[in-house]
């Protein structure tokens, strides 16, 4: 008699435990938790979370040479937006100071301009085309380490004006750039361009070729 | 130390110089992007795959791919491309679009703003850079504008007209009307008035500077290339209040790009 109900109430516990596993088993799967809750935290991914950096700024060292008035350093500063990958737009401010025209050397004692006329003053707007971006690689000399670094091959055509020998002229801007991108927030330039513009300083109007080479460093923002 | 107080693009240089090498040396002493690694939102790869390239382009080479499961954290954007990092301590650059198609850390679709062409319509700002010729004379331009209707916006302008008797700068305002403004190319007319000052050439004769009103009308078009910008071209005829006898007349044509923000 004794065995009877042992076996009734061990066979109800039983069956209580095989409901309630199941039971278990069933809300586990029902509320689709992983058995190890992942690192990274339930949060929206949004616009506002992501610092977008499509503008550069920085600035430049040079020689410009000017036409029949040597060549002479240049600086100044320059701002880019990055429109998509390939295209910008750039702005450039930049000074210089004219040397002698071989005239005035020759001839001795004659100034051809006074030496607030000397300074040359140009700002301009170009599109640049960014057409072989690519990789560069660098092997640090007796350390075993090796850098890579992204780099763009861009090609530049803009307008402006040049502040030079008492007029402000009209000028026409081409040229071409290396951009190496040393961190994701810091360029190097180095650009070749050429300015053109009408002048009548030495007489007859012609079109003067003013070739600019330079090099300078930008940060993204 | 005269010539270096009297030179702007001197102290612009320094101040450059100055900003620059601060954030170097920021960057160097205190690595603040290592600080804070769980600031920076995380997104989980949904398709099969996803590339990553070397920088923010197409056109850079293809480094690294990651399976469908990888979290990816995403640290910032450049254009259309956003960087990435992995538990491994990768680097790498994905497009926008295949962020588009990972899901974030609740499982959803994530929010980003993706490069969409019909964008243009519900943008507010605007500005632009255009060059041309002003009465047979080169004039380069910029100006902003704000929509106030999908049709109408309101503009400002400065022009510099750089010819060979002189110099004149102009300010103009403008209304800018846009009758079909859901056109991928969408023509429009333009009202304004402005001011020009006028410079005659160091060469020439002395003659003394002068200053008038103007007021102008004008068409045009616009070509919308992509989400962010768009191409512009319009004439305008000026008409120069003078204090002479007479008034004087000018045409304009202008060809450039312009930017939404």
């Amino acid at each position: 008699m004794e065995n009877r109900t042992q076996r009734i109430f061990l066979r109800c516990a039983l069956c209580f435990a095989g409901l309630l596993s199941l039971g278990f088993a069933h809300a586990e799967v029902d509320g689709d938790r992983p058995l190890i809750a992942p690192d990274v935290r339930p949060q929206k991914v949004n616009e506002a979370l992501i610092d977008n950096e499509n503008f550069e700024i920085g600035a430049f060292v040079g020689v410009m040479n000017i036409e029949d008035f040597e060549s002479s350093l240049t600086y100044g500063a320059r701002i880019a937006y990055h429109l998509d990958e390939s295209l910008f737009l750039e702005g450039n401010i930049g000074f210089a100071e004219a040397g002698e025209t071989s005239f005035e050397k020759l001839a001795g004692n004659v100034q051809l301009l006074s030496d607030e006329d000397r300074d040359y003053t140009y700002y301009n707007v170009a599109f640049g085309y960014n057409i072989l971006p690519g990789e560069a690689f660098f092997k640090v000399p007796f350390v075993d380490q090796h850098y890579t670094v992204n780099t763009n091959f861009y090609l530049l055509a803009g307008a402006g004006a040049t502040d030079f020998a008492g007029d402000n002229r009209f000028t026409a801007v081409f040229g071409g750039g290396y951009q190496m991108i040393l961190k994701d927030f810091i360029s190097l330039h180095v650009s070749v361009r050429e300015h053109l513009y009408d002048i009548d300083v030495l007489g007859e109007t012609k079109t003067s070729f003013n070739t600019e080479v330079r090099g300078g460093l930008s940060f993204f923002f | 130390m005269s010539a270096f107080v009297k030179q702007p693009g001197l102290w612009c240089l320094a101040l450059l110089l100055c900003f620059g090498s601060g954030r170097l040396c920021a960057e160097w002493w205190w690595p603040g992007d290592d600080d804070a690694p769980a600031q920076q939102p995380q997104v989980q790869v949904a398709e099969p795959f996803t590339q990553w390239r070397s920088g923010p382009g197409s056109m850079y080479p293809v480094i690294h791919s990651s399976e469908r499961g990888e979290w990816l954290t995403l640290h910032k954007r450049k254009t259309s491309w956003i960087q990435v990092t992995d538990d491994e301590g990768r680097e790498g650059w994905v497009h926008v679009n295949d962020i588009l198609l990972t899901k974030d850390g609740r499982g959803r679709k994530v929010q980003l703003q993706a490069p969409r062409f019909d964008d243009f319509r519900t943008r507010r700002w605007e500005a632009g850079l255009m060059m041309g010729e002003f009465d047979s004379t080169a004039v380069n331009a910029a100006y902003a504008g704000y929509w106030l209707t999908e049709q109408l916006s309101a503009e400002l302008w400065a022009s510099q007209i750089l010819g060979n008797a002189s110099e004149i700068r102009m300010a103009n305002i403008n209304l800018l009307h846009q009758p079909f403004s859901n056109w991928r190319v969408s023509p429009f007319f333009t009202l304004g008035f402005g001011h020009i000052f006028i410079k005659p050439k160091a060469t020439l004769a002395q003659s003394d500077d002068r200053d008038d009103s103007t007021a102008h009308v004008g068409v045009g078009l616009r070509y919308y290339v992509t989400e962010r910008y768009f191409l512009r071209m319009e004439v305008k005829d000026y008409k120069v209040f003078t204090k002479r006898e007479s008034n004087e007349e000018a045409t304009e044509w202008k060809i450039g790009l312009s930017v939404f923000f």
